[in-house]
């Protein structure tokens, strides 16, 4: 894909939700005559993107100190400068994406709460690096939802990826061991694994999901790179943060899917787990299609949400 | 990181507590802070705005009473505030006189349709109803084999007729074909999508104009954050919504957003999702949401279960054995068989009142443990059951390795039973025994 078709594709995405956010911007640098009605809009306006209270305080924090009154009415455009700066300094700046060299194993595991998209996102995922030449081997590990492992099984299909055997209530770390092994057998360099979604508050199956990245440690003894990327849907809540920060003590996260961008929830809380745990995102999904899957950039995050 | 609504109201009636009485800055205080804290629980700003505001001119209409304490007066306010706008009455489905009644379940994608359509399905067929399940999912992959599988776990029936038929149709088809049959429910999941997915929205508008169901629920997810309300009303526009469904409750949020769609659109709350097994599935119940928000526990919810548990015989037959303390591992075994049925401690424990405070919630509870419980007491003998005391070194050999377990868990489980048995013999435990 050129890079102007993806930079089209993340702006359709994000269409919706820029415009909304765009017209409030507008309307709010033309109406403010205050300062504290300024502070008051700024304030709903990123309340109202998830980015939480805490970031929200902290933006504010920094137009608090500005004095208004040196100010005419269109120097306000000064002021979405200065916020799209804020923003894009709380964000990641480390390169997006996964770095998948091609002489070693380069492994992947999916991990999130129940309706996260994790299935999808290993659906695309796999879609993504065949058309980057990369050999794929794709993991079922998801045994415990009814049909996951077929609907993972469609997905491979439509993407021209293998996908190893699994069964329903299996024992999921047993299907990542047969997995990995098939991984070397067939002298794949890519594996993504599947994983089943999971409430962070059930401590059960975070244990079962700790089972499986020893598992995948053990078997894949040297050569190999191990990626966890976590699916936040961008429809969440402040919630968001409790479930990257208890999958990421379990786990260590290494990075976040922002999922179900193409709605007009703005995924802010991305701004608050990068800030509260400096876990950067690496990817964003804004549709249902195998090649809705995006590498993340801050910068263009940004542009797109206020421009 | 930030404490979650009910501890930060705690934290806040403690200050008023300790000040003595309410001044103008103490109520702006307080507004302050109950403010952030529903803005952190993912209430909607708009709806935050409008709460307060009601709040406020109740503070400084209300005189503070003498008998209350100006921090009990609060948590009183703001409990009945929130109970109003979450419905203060719960609410029933409405059931076709006429079956069979048709039920569609609609949400965004990964709010958990397809599970609670089985569960509505399992909850009815309970009352009596017999429902048949019709999948119409015909876009996301496997979405009707899931609903298959989940359906046959509970033996319930489906209808389908695979993914290219067009949904309308799907139902339409399914009306007809258990007109001379014995189900009186049918309910219909529907694919995930999104509110501004024209596309598929004409799919659900098409459904609605030409079957009119007579109960559709819309499913929300308890995590989701301020965009909520703009989704959920889409939804309420195009077709017409007569109830939420709030899934997911089991994690940790405090589910905001149940009170931002109860104060934005006209429509009630009628049930919650509470877990992943078919039966994790109940009423919803204004009251005890707004007592849940506000760390009040759930006691009610706690009593109602422990209720439904036991039947009055076997309470009173607890009680008989407690008071001869005739108590042995066969009771213990049935209570530790009970709890289960409850739900899992990590449920039980969210229920207690102030367990966020005594960090209860905090800790770590791991259901297995009474499965290893219940699998060394059913490796004993009726005998040793009835009698742990002649339970000797070679009898726990046995039991352990029948029960596939150390010796030392064996050990720990029959003084942990002593230990009980003794507390038992004392009044003040037999008090506080939930059987007393």
């Amino acid at each position: 894909m050129k890079i102007t078709h993806i930079l089209n594709h993340f702006k359709q995405g994000l269409t919706k939700s820029r415009n909304n956010l765009k017209a409030k911007l507008d309307l709010l640098i033309k109406n403010s005559k205050s300062k504290e009605i300024f502070l008051e809009q700024l304030e709903e306006l990123l309340i109202l993107s998830d980015i939480g209270v805490s970031a929200t305080q902290e933006i504010i924090h920094h137009f608090e100190k500005i004095n208004f009154k040196e100010y005419e009415k269109n120097d306000f455009i000064y002021f979405k400068t200065q916020l799209k700066k804020i923003l894009f300094d709380m964000l990641d700046h480390s390169s997006p994406g996964i770095e998948a060299k091609k002489d070693q194993l380069n492994i992947i595991m999916i991990v999130g709460v129940n309706g996260s998209g994790k299935t999808s996102a290993a659906g695309k995922m796999a879609y993504k690096y065949k058309n980057e030449d990369h050999q794929l081997l794709l993991v079922p590990a998801d045994t415990f939802r009814a049909a996951a492992i077929k609907q993972l099984d469609i997905m491979a299909n439509r993407a021209g990826v293998e996908i190893i055997k699994s069964s329903e209530n299996a024992d999921p770390a047993s299907v990542v061991f047969d997995g990995v092994n098939a991984a070397k057998a067939r002298k794949k360099n890519m594996l993504i694994i599947d994983t089943a979604g999971r409430l962070h508050t059930k401590v059960n199956l975070m244990n079962e999901l700790k089972k499986i990245k020893k598992v995948i440690r053990n078997e894949a003894q040297n050569n190999y790179s191990l990626e966890i990327l976590q699916t936040i849907d961008a429809t969440m809540g402040q919630n968001g943060i409790f479930q990257a920060k208890s999958f990421n003590e379990a786990l260590g996260v290494t990075g976040i899917i922002l999922t179900k961008l193409d709605g007009t929830a703005k995924g802010g809380i991305i701004v608050a787990i990068k800030k509260e745990l400096n876990i950067p995102v690496k990817f964003v999904s804004i549709g249902e299609k195998l090649d809705n899957l995006l590498l993340f950039e801050s910068d263009k995050f940004v542009n797109a949400l206020l421009d | 990181m930030f404490a979650d609504l009910s501890d930060k109201f705690k934290m806040i009636f403690k200050r008023i507590k300790s000040r003595g009485k309410l001044s103008d800055k103490d109520i702006k205080n307080c507004l302050h802070e109950i403010r952030i804290a529903l803005l952190e629980a993912d209430v909607n700003y708009k709806v935050v705005k409008e709460f307060i505001s009601d709040l406020q001119t109740e503070m400084v209409n209300e005189r503070i009473s003498e008998s209350l304490s100006p921090s009990q007066q609060i948590i009183k306010m703001v409990h009945q505030e929130i109970a109003k706008i979450l419905g203060a009455v719960k609410s029933e489905l409405n059931l076709s006189s006429k079956p069979p009644t048709i039920i569609l379940m609609v949400g965004l994608q990964g709010t958990g349709k397809t599970t609670t359509a089985v569960k509505l399905a399992n909850y009815l067929n309970k009352k009596g109803h017999r429902s048949m399940l019709v999948a119409t999912d015909i876009h996301r992959p496997a979405a009707i084999e899931q609903l298959k599988i989940f359906a046959e776990k509970s033996k319930l029936p489906v209808f389908s007729m695979g993914t290219k038929e067009r949904a309308v149709n799907i139902v339409k088809a399914a009306i007809k074909f258990i007109s001379n049959k014995d189900y009186d429910t049918l309910i219909v999941d529907t694919a995930g999508r999104l509110h501004i997915d024209e596309q598929l929205m004409f799919e659900l508008e098409e459904i609605d104009k030409q079957i009119s169901p007579h109960e559709t629920l819309l499913l929300i997810d308890s995590m989701s954050g301020q965009d909520a309300v703009n989704s959920a009303r889409v939804f309420c526009e195009k077709i017409s919504v007569n109830g939420i469904i709030l899934s997911k409750i089991d994690g940790d949020a405090r589910g905001g957003a149940a009170l931002s769609l109860r104060k934005t659109l006209d429509v009630p709350i009628k049930f919650v999702g509470t877990g992943e097994k078919v039966d994790n599935f109940d009423i919803f119940y204004p009251e005890r949401m707004a007592s849940r928000i506000l760390g009040m526990g759930d006691v009610l919810t706690l009593i109602e279960k422990v209720e439904s548990a036991y039947n009055e015989k076997e309470i009173s037959r607890m009680n008989q054995r407690i008071k001869k303390n005739d108590f042995d591992l066969n009771d213990f075994y049935l209570n530790i068989k009970k709890m289960e049925d409850i739900g899992s401690m990590e449920q039980i424990v969210n229920m207690i009142p102030g367990a966020s405070r005594m960090n209860l919630n905090k800790m770590q509870y791991d259901d297995r443990e009474l499965k290893k419980i219940e699998a060394i007491i059913g490796s004993m003998t009726l005998e040793e059951r009835n009698n742990p005391n002649i339970i000797n070194g070679s009898r726990r050999k046995r039991i352990a390795r029948g029960s596939g377990s150390q010796i030392s868990a064996v050990n720990r489980l029959l003084k942990q039973f002593s230990q009980i048995k003794n507390m038992m013999k004392k009044r003040k435990f037999i008090k506080n025994f939930p059987f007393s």
